[in-house]
């Protein structure tokens, strides 16, 4: 994006050429110049807040700043920002500007909703006069009052209550300190047993990098101060645990689902872990003797809540995690001897194929 | 057991209230971290018409770990195995808390419109969408209607 520093001698020119270029252009120097001022004033007051998009001509379209609470630029108090963008059509200031909220941080749907129609309405009400300032200064009186997170914590999910101690990511997102700490925990710990997976000589170039830890919304790098969040105390709302209770709908859905298994079952249709388990014991037996070096990736079979088969097969489990991840997916290619895995993966397969028909 | 966080709590009464289309999922009776879970074929794919069960696990520190899920009808696509499990970097490496139930099915749901068989699970199945794909949509058809539809 570019931004243009106006002199009153170019507008002079920028102005008349673009009238002489174009005879037929009914809108008037007068109008022309209007916006120009405008604009040129803003950028006097906001210097490099505004950013001013311009056609081939240099004739502002477009304004862009991105809007902060006043907190007497004390950037750590300012929990809320968004990018109000100002379209200007050539009619304008005689036609109504097209505003957009972009990149809202901290706000709800409902807090943007009320921003956007007072927005509106302060468009019709100025029609043929100056507008985006008036604008710039009702965004930020708006997100002055409503300083404070109103979205959700991504994390929990429930929302921030006074006397709740939350961060604010560099990426203006919003976590209880609490949650946060969880998932920093989380990070550390899932980073940490990656490192251990790999073979030394890898894991001493590693373990000079610390761990990144990104931010759950946006994946962007966070920094946190680990001590300030671990010890915040849990989210208000959170701390009301409740007991959960299924209600006749969800009764209702769960009748439906257990017709549908049966349903499926009677139609060979319904996955027999224990049968394809078994099928692939043989392969699976030297394929862990051989693989002892790495360590077992993730399960994902489930252990179902009850029953005796339950159990058992949470067991079965054991013996072929090691051979889960040779699938070819996830994070774990290109490390070892990937090709014979998969080759041995391959050959797995067939046999169990082969067993089937 | 300890009691459930809330997290899990209001994510089942969202999945009641503002049900995504073509997914449903209920928790178990016993369990209310256990969930069952029914995934419709999505349209012009070949898993179309099918009613795909799958169950789906919060663990202990969920949502700072990926929910364990896995088909439980039987299905034919390149990123899911024999055994159901499935190949979806969300439930995996990239897994963020900022995820939910919802998101994870959707996820999987968009999988089934669009298998990717240079990533595979099922290297019988990926081997044969690379080299015949019409045959495999074939067999993907043929399984649904076989093992997924309703009646």
């Amino acid at each position: 994006m570019f931004v243009i520093h106006f002199h009153a001698v170019a507008v002079e020119s920028e102005g008349q050429r673009l009238i002489l270029d174009r005879e037929d252009d009914p809108r008037p120097l007068r109008r022309l110049r209007r916006v120009v001022d405008e604009v040129g004033a803003l950028k006097a007051i906001l210097m490099d807040e505004l950013i001013v998009r311009s056609n081939e001509s240099g004739y502002p379209v477009a304004v862009e700043a991105v809007i902060f609470p006043s907190t007497a630029d004390d950037t750590l108090q300012q929990y809320v920002c968004l990018t109000l963008v100002v379209e200007l059509p050539p009619g304008y200031p005689d036609v109504a500007p097209v505003v957009l909220l972009r990149n809202p941080r901290g706000l709800d749907d409902s807090v943007l909703g009320r921003i956007d129609r007072e927005v509106k309405e302060k468009c019709e009400s100025y029609c043929g006069q100056a507008v985006i300032y008036e604008l710039i200064e009702l965004v930020k009186e708006y997100l002055t009052s409503s300083n404070l997170p109103s979205c959700q914590c991504a994390i929990c999910l429930y929302g921030f209550r006074e006397g709740d101690h939350f961060t604010k990511t560099q990426c203006y997102h919003y976590f209880h300190s609490h949650c946060l700490a969880g998932h920093v925990t989380s990070s550390e710990k899932s980073y940490q047993e990656e490192l251990d997976k790999l073979p030394a000589w890898q894991r001493s170039q590693h373990a000079q990098s610390p761990c990144q830890v990104l931010c759950p919304v946006c994946r962007e790098p966070i920094q946190c101060d680990m001590n300030l969040l671990s010890s915040a105390a849990p989210p208000l709302d959170v701390e009301n645990a409740r007991q959960f209770e299924l209600s006749d709908e969800l009764r209702s859905l769960q009748r439906q689902m257990a017709s549908l298994f049966s349903h499926q079952k009677r139609r060979g249709g319904i996955i027999d872990p224990e049968a394809e388990d078994s099928k692939l014991l043989l392969v699976t037996d030297t394929v862990e003797q051989e693989g002892q070096d790495d360590p077992p990736g993730p399960s994902l079979l489930l252990p179902p809540p009850t029953s005796q088969q339950a159990v058992h097969q949470h067991n079965s489990i054991g013996t072929s995690r090691g051979d889960w991840r040779r699938g070819g997916c996830g994070g774990f290619r290109g490390r070892g001897s990937s090709s014979s895995h998969r080759n041995r993966h391959r050959r797995r397969h067939h046999q169990a194929a082969a067993t089937s028909r | 057991m300890t009691a459930l966080p809330r997290r899990i709590i209001k994510e089942t009464q969202r999945l009641m209230q503002e049900p995504v289309p073509g997914i449903s999922a209920v928790p178990d009776d016993s369990n209310a971290r256990y969930f069952h879970v029914i995934v419709t074929g999505p349209e012009d794919s070949p898993f179309e018409g099918g009613l795909f069960k799958l169950e789906l696990f919060l663990p202990e520190d969920y949502p700072m770990s990926a929910p364990k899920v896995r088909f439980i009808t039987k299905i034919y696509h390149p990123n899911i195995d024999r055994l159901g499990r499935i190949c979806l970097d969300i439930l995996k490496d990239k897994w963020s808390p900022a995820l939910q139930i919802r998101t994870v099915l959707l996820s999987i749901q968009a999988l089934l419109s669009a298998p990717n068989p240079d990533d595979p699970l099922a290297n019988d199945v990926a081997e044969l969408w690379k080299v015949n794909e019409a045959e495999a949509i074939r067999n993907a058809k043929e399984w649904t209607r076989r093992y997924a539809m309703d009646n």
